[in-house]
């Protein structure tokens, strides 16, 4: 039975269909990248399975449990955590605390979130920054903090929503190593959302690709590259008649 | 247990703050000793009423950032309770005090669960509104004396009587507040470290965020307004043995609402010494200025025309107020 299995989903805002008839299913221990131009609907994808946007049709199924009509903070508790692309922080929360919040998910003793938050900071690199502001670190850790806090609820499956976005290739190559972590050793069923390809076809085991709000491939990420339609998504249709020797 | 341990927790402050606390509560603790007016200690029972008004705010305006201007609608829940229990029935204070606020947090859930489907400025004028217009029916509410209001009259009773909170001398109420007001510290030192402190902040910050974390979070503020009116009845329900005369029209006014939100947002909303700060600068400024300029000087409102000018200074210059500022410098200095 997979982990996760999306039927169908559906969702419209007004008169546009940001996510068409969507269906792949998510083992458990499977790291799934999910890639597609901008506007393909892939964080409306994100939205939808976390419960935030209510779905127009379809069917999202999460552990052998519907969640599909689920308040996002049902869908949370239930193991499925995500990070957020835009995340502006007024700065209320220092590091630590803001793990803190995705910690007190799973307890009431404050001690005891304190402890697990500490514990995955820890993990990710973070242990120096727990009394930074969020708003006073620069990108790349920030963009590990999300990660911490998700983590903090001690998820089954986590969605990363453009972590490597807006990184250097140095930063990139540090946040790789930390979702490999989190896959591996914490054993966490992994969907990323990214717009660095070197990113997703290195660390992805199988890869979907969505253009218009439609899913137009599905596959191990090498059969991703070669595949006519998705370089026709990404680079254009005129691009691939003038080229089309080149390309390969 | 664990809770207790936290609300007494203080160690996530400077010494040097802990100092100064300590010296201030001690000033308090022994002021009614020291020779001082009527006036004076008048101010000093005013100042800790509303530090607590404030603190009650604080929890959902500001740790939870939702700008609530209704505060007194429970201030006027509390009170008459307490005066309607004690004129009708001879009901003592310490009877009457948790059954205002049994009214006072009901009625906040009533109006809280539509109210939270609001967000932002729309949030803050339907506070107003619901507030108004439970000022307006007991305005014609018989029972409660309408218009007109309650008066407990003292002259029935037999001072002191710390049963029905009934003193001839302001001291007592002195002690009774300050009790209180170090009661209301503890809870607000424990709040703000409880999971539900942290949801809150969680919330101000980004609701989309909060929510995939786990919080609910209409419940979480729910839950919270119904904290911060538990406070402010409370206290409501204090005053009305203490000023024994009360009116819809003070009571539950639009003004008295607006100086709650206004004294937590001036000393720093979503701390814990804020509210504390700006009642004890707003609230000597506002007796004295009533008694220097106010009526003698043919200068009625002009405290309101102050209150208008420190509500533009905060929301320009240091949206988190005095307490802000202390923060900015230090966080300045240690760099």
């Amino acid at each position: 039975m997979p982990l996760l299995d999306v039927r169908n989903l559906t969702k419209d805002f007004g008169g546009l269909r940001a996510n068409d008839a969507i269906s792949f299913a998510l083992d458990k221990d499977e790291l799934l990248g999910v890639i597609g131009p901008n506007g393909a609907g892939k964080t409306t994808l994100f939205n939808c399975i976390a419960g935030l946007h209510p779905v127009t049709a379809g069917q999202i199924i999460f552990d052998g449990e519907d969640i599909t009509r689920l308040p996002a903070y049902e869908v949370a508790r239930r193991g499925l955590a995500r990070t957020f692309q835009v995340y502006v922080a007024s700065g209320d929360l220092c590091v630590l605390e803001n793990v803190m919040v995705g910690a007190f998910m799973r307890t009431r003793e404050r001690a005891q979130a304190r402890r697990r938050a500490e514990d995955i900071l820890e993990r990710l690199n973070l242990r120096e920054l727990a009394g930074a502001m969020l708003s006073e670190l620069p990108v790349a850790a920030q963009k590990r903090v999300t990660m911490a806090t998700a983590l903090g609820t001690s998820p089954k499956m986590l969605l990363l929503d453009e972590v490597a976005a807006g990184l250097n290739p140095g930063e990139i190559e540090e946040v790789l190593a930390i979702i490999r972590s989190v896959h591996r050793d914490m054993g966490i069923t992994v969907m990323l959302i990214e717009h660095v390809m070197e990113l997703v076809m290195n660390i992805s085991d199988r890869v979907i690709v969505l253009d218009y709000g439609r899913k137009i491939a599905d596959g191990h990420p090498r059969q991703i590259a070669d595949d006519p339609k998705v370089i026709k998504a990404y680079l254009g249709e005129r691009y691939v008649r003038e080229h089309s020797g080149e390309v390969t | 247990m664990e809770a207790l341990k936290n609300a007494f927790d203080f160690s996530d402050f400077p010494r040097s703050d802990l100092i100064i606390a300590i010296l201030v509560g001690a000033a308090f603790l022994i002021f009614p000793l020291f020779p001082h007016s009527a006036f004076a200690i008048a101010t000093m029972i005013q100042f800790f009423i509303f530090s607590l008004y404030g603190m009650g705010w604080n929890t959902i305006g500001g740790y939870g950032g939702q700008v609530d201007l209704g505060k007194a609608q429970y201030v006027g829940i509390g009170a008459y309770t307490t005066a309607v229990m004690l004129i009708r029935w001879d009901i003592p204070f310490w009877f009457s005090m948790p059954v205002g606020v049994l009214f006072s947090v009901s009625w906040s859930f009533i109006i809280g669960y539509p109210l939270f489907r609001l967000k932002g400025h729309y949030f803050a004028i339907a506070t107003i509104a619901t507030s108004l217009v439970l000022k307006d029916l007991f305005e014609v509410w018989d029972f409660v004396g309408a218009a007109r209001g309650l008066e407990i009259s003292p002259i029935k009773y037999a001072p002191p009587d710390f049963l029905r909170l009934i003193f001839r001398e302001d001291v007592y109420y002195y002690y009774v507040i300050f009790a209180f007001f170090l009661l209301g510290i503890l809870y607000m030192n424990w709040f703000r470290k409880s999971r539900l402190g942290f949801q809150l902040r969680a919330i101000k910050d980004n609701e989309s965020v909060a929510q995939s974390l786990g919080i609910n979070v209409h419940w979480a503020k729910i839950k919270t307004y119904a904290i911060a009116t538990a406070f402010v009845s409370v206290v409501g329900s204090f005053h009305a043995c203490y000023i024994k005369n009360i009116e819809p029209e003070d009571t539950m006014s639009l003004n008295l609402s607006i100086l709650i939100a206004l004294m937590a947002m001036l000393g720093g909303a979503g701390s814990l010494w804020g509210p504390i700060i700006g009642a004890g600068v707003l609230i000597p400024l506002k007796s004295y200025l009533k008694e220097w300029l106010g009526a003698s000087a043919g200068l009625v409102g002009i405290d309101l025309i102050i209150y208008a000018a420190i509500i533009m200074v905060i929301s320009a210059a240091e949206p988190r107020g005095i307490w802000g500022l202390v923060e900015k410098i230090r966080r300045r200095r240690s760099r």
